[in-house]
Order: C-alpha cells, then sequence, then structure tokens
C-alpha cells in the first residue's frame, strides 16, 4: 500500500504511458499530478511540491535531464527516471544530476511501484542515524561499524564500512559508480572502478551466502549498485 | 585462391590463378596499394625487358632477329595482361629501344636503316593496347559483377529479415490484439482468473517483442558502425551474477549450475554489451533445450584470457550448424517457431569481436553444446590494499 497522502509527479509526453501510470499509481493510493513536457514538468515540480517525481528522458521539448537538474537546484525529493534501452548515456548522466532511480522502458508496473515506495521509504528516513542493517543472518550496525553473522563477529574494513553506509543511505535505490567513488574515495578517483570491483567482492565474499548470485549487494550493470536489505 | 594480405604480391600473381580474382580484390584495395602497384607494373616492365635482352643476346648466334621480336612481343603481353596500360606501353616502347640498340645493325646504336622495325614497334603498341584495354574493361565488368552480386546479397538479407519480422512480430502482435480486445469487450463475461491470464500473456508477449525489436535495432547499429564501447574494468562474475537475475523467471525451467573461478582477473571491456551476450546465450540454451536439463555457467582463466561457457545438455548441434549459428538469420533446419529473429548469437558475434575476443560453439561429447567466449585480459591496475582481520604477520 503505498502512503496516501504522497503527491506523485509524472513528465512524460506519451499519452498512453502517462494513462497507464496515472491509473496503476492512484490505484496504489498516491496522488497524482501529470506534466506532458518538461517546461511544464519544471513548473509544475516548484508549484504542486510533489513527495516524488517520475521524468521521462525522452521528452521533446528539453532533456529530462535538465528536469533532473532544475529539480536539483531547489529540492530533494525523490526523483525516477524513465528510460529506453537506447538512452544508456542519458541515463547515467540523469543519475550522475541527482536522479534517484531508473527504470528501462518496457517495464513492468511491478518493478515501477518498488522504486516508488523505496524513493519514499528514503525520503522520510532519517539520514542514517541509529541504523541496524539487516541482511538476512548478517546485520550491519552503521554507527557502531561492526558487523556479525548470528553471535560471530564479521570484520569489515573501514573503506568496506563507508560503502555499505553510502549504499544504505539510497536503501532500495541505485547508487553510481561515480557517486560511490567520489564519496568513499574522494572525487579525483571517480573513473577507477577497479576499486569498487575489488571491494564489493570483498563485501559479498564476508556478507552474501552466495557471492556470485547476491541477494543484498546487487550490481546494476553499466550504471553502479544497489542494497536492498530486510526491513 | 590467395589469401588477401599477399595480393598485388609475386606469389598471389605468379600463381596465375584468376585474373579475375586478383582484379575484383584489386579493385577493393586502397589507393596507396594501386600506387604500389602501379609502379610495381613499371619495374615488371623495366624487369621484363632486360630479361628478353639477356634471352636475345643468348640466341644472336643462332636464331634471325625476328624471332628475337617475338620474345619481346611476348614480354610485351605479359605485362599487358599483368599491370597497368601505361607499364605495357612503356615496355613495348623499352623493347623497341632495346631491341633496336641491341640487335638490329648497327648494333649499339639508335639509329633506324630500316622502316620495316617502324613496323615492329607500331606492332607492338598496338598489342600492348589490345590487351590492356581488354583487360581493363574485364576488370569493370567484375566490378559490376560484384557490385551486383552485393546488391542480391544485400536484398536476400533485407527479405530474409521482412520475412522473420512479419513472423515474429506479426504472431505476439495478433495475441496482443486478441487477448486485449477480448479483455476490453468481453473482459466483465469473465473471471479474475481468465482476465489475469489474458492480460499476463499480453504482457509477456510485448516484452518479447520488445527484445527482438531491440535485437533488430542493435544489429543495425552493430552494422553501421555506431555502437563505441565504453569499457570500464569489470567483473565477470557480477556481470553472471547480474544476469542470472535478470532471468530469473525464464531459466526458472532448467536446472542451473554456476561455476566461476573464485581468482578471475578482472577485464577492461563493456559490461552492458557483455552481460547481452550472456544473456542471448543462456536464453538460447533455455529455448532450444527440454525443460528440467542442465545449463552450466562457467567462467575461467585460460592462456591470458578469461572465457566464460554457457553449456546445455540438450540435443546438441549438427557439425554444419557450428559455425553458421553465428550467422544473421541463421536458423536450424529442424527449429520450429521457437526461434527469435535469428539475430542473438550474430550480435554475441559482434560484441565479442568488438572486444578483441572469440566466439565459438562446441559439441559436448555425449550430447549438448557448449557456446564459449574468450576475451583477453590486461593488466589490472593496484587498488589501495587495507589490512584485512588475521592479516598481520
Amino acid at each position: 500500500m503505498g502512503d496516501a497522502r504522497a503527491t506523485i509527479l509524472i513528465v512524460e509526453n506519451e499519452p498512453e504511458i502517462r494513462r497507464f501510470l496515472r491509473s496503476a499509481l492512484g490505484a496504489e493510493g498516491y496522488k497524482v499530478v501529470e506534466s506532458a513536457t518538461a517546461r511544464r514538468g519544471s513548473i509544475d515540480a516548484a508549484s504542486h511540491k510533489p513527495d516524488l517525481a517520475i521524468v521521462d528522458l525522452g521528452l521533446p521539448d528539453f532533456d529530462g535531464v535538465d528536469v533532473v537538474r532544475r529539480i536539483r537546484q531547489w529540492s530533494s525529493m525523490p526523483v525516477i527516471v524513465l528510460s529506453a534501452r537506447v538512452q544508456e548515456r542519458a541515463k547515467i548522466e540523469a543519475l550522475d544530476a541527482g536522479a534517484d532511480d531508473y527504470v528501462t522502458k518496457p517495464f513492468g508496473i511491478g518493478e515501477l511501484l518498488a522504486r516508488v515506495r523505496a524513493g519514499l521509504r528514503n525520503a522520510v528516513r532519517p539520514a542514517c542515524g541509529g541504523k541496524v542493517l539487516k541482511l538476512g543472518d548478517v546485520s550491519v550496525d552503521l554507527d557502531a561499524r561492526t558487523a556479525r553473522r548470528g553471535d560471530d563477529p564479521v570484520h569489515l574494513t573501514p573503506i568496506e564500512h563507508k560503502i555499505v553506509a553510502q549504499l544504505s543511505r539510497h536503501l532500495g535505490m541505485v547508487v553510481t559508480h561515480r557517486e560511490l567513488l567520489a564519496e568513499v574515495w574522494g572525487p579525483t578517483h571517480v573513473d577507477d572502478t577497479h576499486y569498487l570491483r575489488i571491494y564489493m567482492k570483498q563485501l559479498r565474499d564476508k556478507l552474501e551466502k552466495d557471492p556470485v548470485q547476491p541477494r543484498y549487494f546487487i550490481t546494476e550493470t553499466g550504471v553502479g549498485y544497489r542494497l536492498l536489505a530486510d526491513e | 585462391m590467395c589469401p588477401e594480405r599477399t595480393v598485388g604480391q609475386d606469389a598471389c600473381l605468379g600463381s596465375g590463378s584468376s585474373f579475375y580474382g586478383i582484379f575484383t580484390r584489386l579493385l577493393r584495395y586502397s589507393a596507396g596499394m594501386n600506387r604500389w602497384r602501379e609502379s610495381a607494373g613499371y619495374w615488371s616492365a623495366a624487369g621484363a625487358v632486360l630479361l628478353c635482352t639477356l634471352i636475345g643476346s643468348a640466341m644472336t648466334p643462332r636464331f634471325d632477329i625476328v624471332n628475337i621480336a617475338m620474345v619481346y612481343l611476348l614480354a610485351v603481353v605479359i605485362v599487358a595482361l599483368r599491370f597497368s596500360r601505361g607499364a605495357a606501353i612503356f615496355s613495348a616502347a623499352g623493347s623497341v629501344a632495346a631491341f633496336d640498340f641491341m640487335f638490329v645493325p648497327p648494333e649499339g646504336a639508335f639509329t633506324i636503316h630500316d622502316a620495316q622495325y617502324l613496323l615492329t614497334f607500331a606492332i607492338m603498341l598496338v598489342v600492348a593496347l589490345v590487351i590492356s584495354n581488354l583487360m581493363a574493361r574485364s576488370s569493370r565488368e567484375n566490378a559490376e559483377r560484384t557490385a551486383l552480386a552485393v546488391e542480391a546479397e544485400t536484398e536476400r538479407v533485407r527479405s530474409t529479415l521482412l520475412a522473420s519480422i512479419s513472423h515474429d512480430l506479426r504472431t505476439p502482435l495478433a495475441v496482443m490484439a486478441g487477448a486485449s480486445s477480448s479483455l476490453a469487450e468481453r473482459g466483465d463475461l469473465m473471471t479474475t482468473e481468465e482476465r489475469s491470464a489474458l492480460a499476463r500473456s499480453i504482457y509477456g508477449q510485448a516484452r518479447d517483442m520488445s527484445e527482438q525489436v531491440d535485437k533488430v535495432l542493435q544489429m543495425t547499429r552493430f552494422e553501421m558502425g555506431a555502437i563505441a564501447l565504453s569499457r570500464d574494468w569489470s567483473s565477470v562474475s557480477e556481470i553472471v551474477g547480474s544476469v542470472l537475475a535478470r532471468l530469473k523467471a525464464r531459466l526458472s525451467s532448467h536446472q542451473l549450475v554456476v561455476d566461476i573461478a573464485p581468482d578471475l582477473p578482472l577485464v577492461r571491456v563493456d559490461a552492458t554489451l557483455i552481460e547481452q551476450v550472456l544473456v542471448n546465450l543462456l536464453e538460447n540454451a533455455a529455448r532450444h533445450t527440454p525443460a528440467n536439463t542442465l545449463v552450466h555457467v562457467r567462467g575461467l582463466l585460460k592462456d591470458a584470457q578469461v572465457v566464460v561457457s554457457v553449456e546445455d545438455f540438450g540435443p546438441g548441434l549438427e557439425d554444419r550448424d557450428i559455425e553458421r549459428v553465428f550467422d544473421k538469420f541463421y536458423r536450424r533446419a529442424e527449429e520450429g517457431p521457437v526461434a527469435g529473429v535469428g539475430l542473438g548469437l550474430a550480435i554475441c558475434r559482434a560484441i565479442v569481436s568488438l572486444h578483441g575476443g572469440r566466439i565459438w560453439a562446441e559439441q559436448i561429447p555425449g550430447g549438448g553444446t557448449a557456446f564459449r567466449f574468450a576475451i583477453p585480459t590486461e593488466t589490472v591496475p593496484t587498488a589501495p590494499v587495507e589490512r584485512q582481520q588475521g592479516d598481520e604477520a
């Protein structure tokens, strides 16, 4: 069930896509505001103050990436972008410009609703305070910087803790390579993707039952990583 | 046939195989190669004249000089056959000059006493021109023939594409139109289960169709050279994990075994495209093998290459299919409606070769097929190392 008070802005030029988004989001109890153009979307985002925005990257007047940038100038509301498979580059650009997640067209509504829920949940969650992550039989205490599997302590290095903390700040949502590298190693390392590969392997080896088929530290190929947790 | 890289070299030209072949390939050759050939023609002409002169000197005491003229004529014919018109004229002029200087009395001088040697020169010139014109015409005709053949091939590909699009895309469209109109017009007469089954079938067909369309677009972009790799250090094990998560529902009909060497080095690849290769291979395996059979995904390091395999235990491939399965629109004879547009493996091959790798199929002794691809490894740059617990030495 969605939060009945939440308002969702849809910036999408295809009326048929707006139609099914409207009915699916409406059925979940969300209030829906629709904009057919990027220009209109930027205005509606400011006037309706929605709790979350869904922005299509294939808008006719100007780029959906610009809508994301404009929203980010004044708001930290969760933004989910809709991208077609050919817009791989625009998708990464939108995420790096501050979008929180993406869904690739064509998508099933279940996928989009899961992203919307994760986005709204993250928006209300206090920034990572007093938080214990539950990953199956593993729990990670983000404040105390400790981890244990059942009763046995699991040792995580300071960088591994930083990665888990950064991912959990966007729990259930994608974090781009660039974002992770900049936050954990600093802005001079944004292209050192091999750091991430090495550390994600270590983390999965320590925290996942099957490191090749992870349940919690999910790979978003070509984009970044997503941390799922048992709430 | 000569291998392409020796075109224009003596080994190839000397084989006397087919001038058609040589000329058609020459047409495709670069301007630089043509310049090289042009000068090679003149050098060969000079060589031929020199050779004839040596032969002529050996013949002098026993043969009449008319016969020596014939030797020169032969050289002109050969040069005209193999090289440019310029080289042919050059050889004709060179031959007359050498013949006159060396053999026509007074020897050792360019003086012509007898008008008949002018005739010799004229004949050689005419022979040179006639033969090089003939060769030029035949090469032009060959170029036209090649162009026609290319056009016919393009046409064949286009009509196969149209045929497969009309079949593979129209069938799901028919399902979607039928199911959705039933829902729209008769939905309230149906049970919830029936409605939801119809809706799900529309969803499934639409997803499939969207993937087929993506494949056609992707193949087109590959053929236009419009795909640029965005390479990053990537982990094969991560890519495999991501693919398995993506295909979870579709692979649920089979038993999956995953075996990735834990110490596999990182590779610098476009991970999105390599993921596509694995998706296509795994979908093929699921589509072409009976339910509940084993599908084995392996990753290992061999000869400085990361080799990823998808092995199935289905009916296996015929020998003739082993190479051809990677061709566009290729379908095995026995394949029925299970096939997609026939681009999956062609896309795999395009992606792997863009990475400087290799993809191939093998029969597995005892039945089944292994599809493998190898990606060359590079030295992975170092990353900062932290002390792990228990590391203290």
